[in-house]
């Protein structure tokens, strides 16, 4: 074949490709047929390995597809019986008695028993269990005061803890806790992660990389078999295309929307679903040194910070201002007395001059996303330019979200004065006894980045862990946000209310405060 | 010819061997690690010390090197940290992906882009000349994300003649058509940068050929412009296009990287973006082998489709 | 410089783009002291006021800043970061380009291969990567965008720098005992620098691109400053609802590079050296023609001109190439045009065909009659047919003037088929008959050469068999022996010779050797400064030239056949054909010229079978 001859014929192939790119048949609108719900998610899962993963945006698909021994009750934080049918827990609150739910099966069809529960904790938990090398599993601390697991009958089984925990419960409701079938792992291994098998109302269908995580109805569900025949769950990284996709009919259900998008779904074809959550996104301040050391310029900050434009301008009112550390969302543990800093820049300056600290040049690490940041650069700047009208010189130092936490949790010390910082926890336990006590700086292994302490709260935060009743446990939470609200060593900025947009196909739905999607109970027209 | 290939594959492989030893030290200069991008906001020391062990990151970096190496040379790529996926299935699926949209891409900026640079030549100083080169510069001169975006809202949101992102439909796709439908907003995206070089470089080409004296023997002959054109002209300016189409290429297969964030193409430019955030450094490590290797046999078919072109050049 | 500010402002298109950089650049440098808002004052509560309203000529932004303040403060930043980056790429990538082409060797190899991997490096994760290693900010991005571009720089200098470090002025230096350092700096980089502001200037507007793109990524400047990039990343997220914030960082970009882009590609030109001497345009299919009067018939052989004129316009001079040449041949007739260079005998050729460029060429006024009818001016499709069918040509230089990329058989056999329908295999056949026919040894295994590959006689003969190919009744043979030596030229010669005799074509033999027109030409036309000025059977004129520039030509000639001699013998230049003198043209070098020379028109006296342009003619010993 000569060059010509050569030229020619790919000359025609490529002729062929391009005219049928051009020739763009009829216009295509994705439809999805009913029964089968299409679900924006932020980013590709991980694994569907709940026990090794760590993204609300995998907890998403997990919670569909496996059912842990407690769950959250309905709209509340509060556990309730699931895979367990109800619990003793001991006197001295470290040793809790599971019964299981009896005829409950995993996908695969191997039973679900108190063997399958031992295998579970042990797997995460024992570094000598066969498949510990199936990990790693990042959370895993999150039962550290786990000692043993022993099974006394197939139905029944007993945790024993090193120390009284009373976060436990909630933990177990958390994705970590999620029951995975022995079988499957035994027979995956380290491919389980794509490979899941659980017990809950959807089972694993295909996963297409980078395109689909596809689930099914499991008809055998123990609590019901659901009305949909499917979810895909596609991950579109980008909030821009996903909005698109969600306006153009590409999927039925988005999360986390972005606030400016908001107004583009007001109309009857779409709903919006709102939840406050057990959020809170704050700046650490660094209490060690500098001039956020003194308390009053700490303060100064927290009245210098319009909230209000934040929660409602830049972040369209998907927010609430926060008050203190703890999220509403804890009702129990929520101390309702406790008002939000006042948006008073006059009182700010008056408490910079006190101190002394006019004109103070301050260094602000922004990062550019990450989980449950909301819209840090536009908070940040928006923020740094409250700062500056109290007369504080705020120089924005942004990086990307690993690199941040990289930044951050090692501590301020010598690098910055503020950072920005969000949890969602699930436990009102979690965050201030990882981040507000002394035993919690980062040289200890916790994330006190701005290296706060008052031996005050450290000892109620230590009482109300070993607490085993809720009453007394809420006390000892509220005199705590008391005293961290006049400590001041975060500006407390906004609680999120986390929301979702579902096409008016969609019925059913709901956020939990949790900020777990779950599908169980929805109708796709 | 053989042997010629053969030689410069062989010369290839210190080129990709080089490629990833500054992987593997930009890699590490980049501060934080793959247990920290895990672990989140719960990446205490303790956490991430334990996990880094967990992942075998806890050796030093030359020997985490010649582990991976030994490792590939037997075929094996490692387990990405943030996928939980043996390296090599994950970069196999999202680099023919790459393929499809960069290739495609290709093809179009080649055609397109020649055809463009040849009738602007032909007519030069014409109107059609005037409205090439105004698109043309119009085109190398727009941000591609932009454009992309742009194409989103007018085509996918406004007009809903085409899918906004993907490549497949979720439902009921799959097959051609419908592969040639999702691509075709990115594929015309990534192509619009290189169209645009291309016809510029081709349009100067095919005016410096036009000058030559063995054009005018051609006229003197009495071919035809047609024939002067396409086949006298064309194929002499085509041996200062190829290499432009070479690098064209290297540039397509980069710049894949924002078009596939934008139509959430499932290939292996945010693959590696978003490896690199997450710190994958087995999965980076991977994925530019694959990349790098196939620039280098790009370059490798370039040289050799310039041999075949011109008899001059001696391989 | 000022005659490349003059060439660069020639450029409409260079000057647009030129005109906008500035206003742009003189926006953005007076950006500090416009009266506009603090880009970076916040205002919630007016965020998102669109375009023209109350919030500013351009609106505001997510957070309700002026957008036009911060349009304006960006373009700043975005114009100093793609200019510096450009400028750091093109200084480090060319000093590696230059080291490594100057000394070559092993430390070219090391250089070049290191340049090879980062190129095979897609070059977004590249800036990724080093942004994400040295941390975020404008500085930082900066650095990432010059660092992926210093390949292409290393890769372009070393390839020039290569080039010339092996010519005579650098020996010439090396020699001289200067050092390598000094040789660099003063032999070698005056003659890359030109490369290295081309290459410059078509990349800053492709730097400013991916700086944005990297602010795009969000690796690029701190808030609260922005730059295009990062404020096209930050509207990026309200694209749907509030389109404006984005098209107008988006558009400002397009704005830029689209300017920079033009005025590069004017530098470009007009630092090309091809184009000082006029744009660099495409010859058109057949000269353009621009005559007000058509010469009547005159019943005069095969192909005759009558008056031919053929200028060359350039933008603001008139080069009158051929200024009204008549000539006329008969079959079986060999005419020699003969004259220095650039005395326009080759135009006169080429015109007949209306092969001169086009533009600059252009025929001004007279005809050519093949047969009676005239071509000047006749549709393209009948031109077409004529050519290589009934009028042929053979050009000068073989190995300029055949295709180098087919073989020769293949153009041999388009040259037929350029008239009539040819079976692959008869094509051949014929092929390898013409070849035979112009006594080119195995023809059938030449026939499957490419023109590089055979020696210039060869290569000259393929052009004559070329030419032989429809049986033509004219050939126009365009010096074509000047490239042969002196026994590949009489070969050709006597080739011509014999095709004459034994098919009868009429032959236009264009020469500046009065030694090849007497081997073979019946008549012979001395041109001068575009004009005939004497004409006559060859052996007349050469025995008794009347022209005293012909008699000076001939003088010459080498009395014994030795090496051929150039025309330099005689003293000064012709006239450039801009710029005619009044009157005689050669009455400058002339020895015998008189005021009377320079006063007016000289006619073309015709006597018998001479004619001359002279009142001076030489004396004539005998008759006419």
């Amino acid at each position: 074949m000569t060059l010509i001859d050569w030229t020619r014929r790919s000359l025609l192939v490529a002729g062929a490709a391009v005219a049928l790119t051009l020739n763009m048949t009829a216009p295509v609108v994705a439809q999805t047929p009913p029964g089968v719900l299409i679900v924006g998610q932020i980013a590709e899962p991980k694994a569907l390995d709940p026990a090794a993963v760590t993204a609300v945006n995998d907890f998403r698909i997990l919670m569909n597809v496996y059912d842990g021994l407690v769950r959250y009750k309905d709209g509340t934080l509060e556990t309730e019986p699931a895979l367990a049918t109800g619990w003793d827990i001991s006197e001295d609150g470290t040793v809790y008695t599971f019964q299981l739910r009896d005829g409950v099966k995993f996908h695969d069809g191997t039973a679900f028993n108190a063997d399958a529960v031992k295998f579970n904790f042990d797997r995460m938990l024992k570094e000598d269990h066969p498949y510990h090398n199936t990990g790693p599993f990042p959370l895993s601390f999150f039962f550290s005061a786990v000692q043993n697991v022993e099974v006394i009958d197939p139905l029944t089984v007993k945790f024993t803890l090193n120390a009284p925990y009373a976060p436990f419960l909630s933990n177990l409701a958390y994705p970590t806790g999620l029951i995975v079938s022995p079988a499957a792992v035994e027979k995956f291994g380290a491919e389980f992660g794509r490979n899941p098998s659980g017990t809950g109302p959807f089972k694993f269908a295909e996963w297409r990389s980078n395109e689909a995580v596809v689930v099914e109805a499991n008809p055998d569900y123990w609590d019901g078999a659901t009305e949909l025949q499917a979810v895909v769950f596609r991950p579109i990284t980008d909030a821009n295309t996903r909005t698109a996709e969600m306006l153009a009919g590409g999927i039925d259900m988005m999360v986390e929307v972005p606030p400016v998008a908001l107004s583009k779904f007001e109309g009857d074809a779409f709903h919006l679903v709102e939840q406050a959550g057990p959020h809170v996104w704050f700046l650490i301040l660094n209490a060690k040194e500098g001039p956020f050391a003194d308390k009053r310029v700490r303060q100064a900050a927290n009245y210098a910070i319009n909230k209000e434009a934040l929660v409602n301008d830049v972040l369209e009112g998907t927010a609430a201002v926060a008050a203190g550390p703890t999220p509403p969302a804890f009702a129990w543990a929520y101390n309702k007395t406790l008002q939000p800093y006042a948006y008073d820049p006059e009182k700010a300056k008056a408490l910079l001059a006190e101190a002394g600290a006019e004109g103070a040049e301050l260094t602000f690490y922004v990062t550019e996303g990450g989980s449950g940041m909301l819209d840090p650069i536009a908070m940040g700047t928006a923020i740094q330019a409250d700062l500056q009208a109290v007369g504080l010189k705020v120089k924005i130092e942004t990086y990307e979200w690993n690199t941040f936490l990289g930044q951050v949790n090692p501590g301020l010390e010598g690098k910055a004065d503020m950072a920005e910082m969000a949890w969602m926890t699930n436990d009102p336990d979690t965050l201030p006894y990882l981040a507000l006590r002394t035993e919690a700086w980062p040289d200890k292994g916790g994330f006190n980045s701005g290296y706060y302490s008052n031996p005050k709260v450290d000892e109620l935060l230590e009482s109300a862990r070993a607490a085993t009743d809720q009453g007394e446990r809420a006390k000892l939470y509220q005199e705590m946000q008391t005293i961290v609200q006049d400590d001041a060593p975060w500006v407390f900025v906004a609680n999120w209310k986390q929301n979702a947009v579902t096409s008016d196909k969609v019925e059913n739905f709901a956020l939990q405060p949790s900020f777990f999607l779950l599908l169980k109970d929805v109708v796709k027209n | 010819m053989l042997g010629y290939i053969l030689k410069r594959l062989v010369s290839a492989v210190p080129v990709l061997l080089g490629i990833t030893v500054i992987v593997f030290l930009i890699m590490a200069m980049i501060p934080g690690d793959p247990a920290t991008a895990i672990l989140g906001s719960y990446a205490t020391p303790e956490n991430v010390e334990k996990l880094n062990r967990d992942l075998g990151l806890d050796k030093p970096l030359v020997a985490q090197y010649f582990i991976w190496l030994g490792n590939m040379l037997q075929g094996d790529f490692g387990q990405s940290f943030a996928l939980n996926r043996p390296v090599l299935d994950e970069v196999l699926d999202r680099f023919s992906a790459t393929l499809v949209l960069a290739g495609t891409a290709f093809v179009l900026c080649s055609l397109l882009g020649i055809l463009a640079g040849v009738v602007s030549a032909a007519r030069q100083y014409g109107f059609a000349d005037k409205a090439i080169t105004f698109v043309v510069l119009l085109g190398i001169s727009i941000p591609s994300f932009f454009l992309g975006m742009m194409m989103i809202l007018l085509f996918a949101v406004q007009l809903r003649w085409l899918p906004v992102s993907g490549m497949y439909a979720i439902y009921g796709g799959g097959d051609l058509p419908d592969l040639l439908n999702h691509l075709a907003m990115p594929a015309c995206a990534l192509a619009v940068v290189a169209t645009g070089v291309i016809a510029r470089l081709s349009r100067s080409a095919m005016l410096e050929v036009l000058r030559q004296d063995f054009i005018r023997t051609a006229r003197a002959k009495g071919v035809g412009e047609r024939g002067v054109i396409w086949r006298h002209a064309l194929r002499a300016a085509m041996v200062s296009i190829i290499p432009v189409l070479g690098i064209q290429a290297g540039f397509v297969l980069s710049g894949a990287v924002y078009i596939e964030m934008v139509f959430q193409w499932p290939g292996v430019g945010r693959m590696l973006v978003d490896a690199i955030l997450k710190r994958d450094i087995l999965l980076v490590q991977g994925g530019v082998v694959f990349v790098a290797a196939c620039y280098v046999m790009f370059n490798i078919i370039v040289d050799v489709a310039q041999s075949l072109l011109d008899p001059r050049i001696k391989t | 410089m000022t005659a490349f500010l003059a060439l660069l402002a020639r450029n409409r298109l260079a000057l647009w783009g030129g005109l906008a950089l500035a206003v742009v650049v003189v926006l953005a440098l007076l950006t500090p002291i416009l009266p506009l808002a603090d880009p970076d004052v916040i205002d919630t509560a007016n965020r998102f006021k669109p375009a023209f309203g109350d919030g500013g000529w351009l609106g505001t932004d997510h957070l309700g800043r002026d957008l036009l303040s911060r349009l304006l403060w960006g373009t700043r930043l975005s114009l100093a970061v793609g200019f510096a980056a450009a400028i750091a790429a093109a200084t480090l990538g060319a000093g590696i380009g230059i080291i490594a082409g100057y000394y070559g060797g092993r430390t070219d190899n090391l250089i070049m291969r290191g340049v090879d991997m980062l190129m095979a490096f897609p070059y977004i994760l590249l800036a990724l990567a080093i942004v994400a290693a040295l941390g975020p900010g404008l500085m930082n991005a900066l650095i990432a965008v010059a660092a992926v571009n210093i390949p292409f720089f290393a890769r372009n200098i070393r390839g020039i720098t290569a080039g010339i470090a092996h010519k005579e002025f650098v020996d010439a230096a090396r020699l001289a005992g200067m050092k390598d350092g000094r040789i660099i700096l003063t032999e070698i980089l005056p003659n890359v620098l030109p490369v290295i502001v081309i290459a410059m200037s078509t990349t800053i507007g492709w730097m400013i691109l991916e700086t944005a793109g990297l602010s795009f990524l969000g690796l690029g400047s701190q808030p609260p400053q922005a730059d295009l990039g990062s404020m096209l990343g930050e509207a990026r997220s309200a694209l749907i609802t509030n389109p404006h914030t984005s098209i107008v960082p988006g558009v400002m970009i397009l704005i830029i590079v689209m300017a920079i882009n033009l005025l590069g590609d004017g530098v470009r030109d007009a630092l090309d050296p091809r184009l000082k001497s006029g744009a660099l345009t495409r010859p058109m299919a057949a000269t353009l023609v621009d005559r007000t009067d058509v010469p009547k018939a005159e019943d005069d052989g095969v192909l005759a001109m009558q008056d031919l004129k053929t200028e060359f316009r350039l933008k603001n001079r008139v080069y009158k190439a051929v200024g009204g040449v008549s000539l006329s041949v008969r079959k079986g007739e060999c005419l020699g045009i003969i004259g220095e260079s650039g005395s326009g005998k080759s135009v006169t050729a080429l015109s007949v065909m209306g092969l001169v460029a086009s533009p600059p060429g252009v025929i001004t006024g007279g005809a050519v009659r093949f047969e009676g009818t005239d071509i000047i001016g006749a549709p393209y499709e009948d031109l077409r047919q004529l050519r290589g069918n009934r009028v042929a040509y053979i050009f000068q230089d073989p190995l300029a003037t055949l295709h180098p990329l087919y073989k020769v058989g293949d153009q041999l056999i388009e040259a037929i088929s350029a008239h009539r329908k040819i079976s692959k295999s008869e094509g051949r056949a014929k092929a390898i008959a013409l070849l035979q026919s112009v006594r080119i040894p195995n023809p059938e295994s030449r026939i499957d050469s490419y023109p590089h590959e055979m020696s210039g006689g060869m290569r000259q003969r393929v052009g004559i068999a070329m030419a032989l190919a429809n049986d033509p009744d004219v050939i126009i043979a365009d010096e074509p022996t000047t490239a042969l030596d002196v026994t590949v030229q009489a070969q050709i010669l006597a080739l011509l010779n014999d095709l004459r005799r034994e098919r009868g074509v009429a032959i236009i033999f264009i020469t500046h050797d009065f030694g090849v027109v007497a081997q073979l030409c019946d008549r012979v036309a001395v041109m001068y400064a575009g004009r005939i000025v004497e004409e006559g059977p060859t052996d007349a004129i050469l025995t008794a030239p009347a022209h005293p520039y012909t008699k000076r030509l001939i003088d010459c000639v080498p009395e014994l056949g030795g090496g051929r001699r150039r025309l330099a013998a005689i003293p000064g230049l012709p006239p450039m054909v801009d710029d005619l003198p009044t009157g005689c043209a050669f009455a400058e070098r002339c020895d015998k010229s008189t005021p009377a020379c320079r006063a007016g028109e000289i006619a073309f006296d015709r006597s018998g079978l001479r004619a001359v342009r002279c009142i001076h003619p030489e004396p004539q010993g005998g008759a006419l």
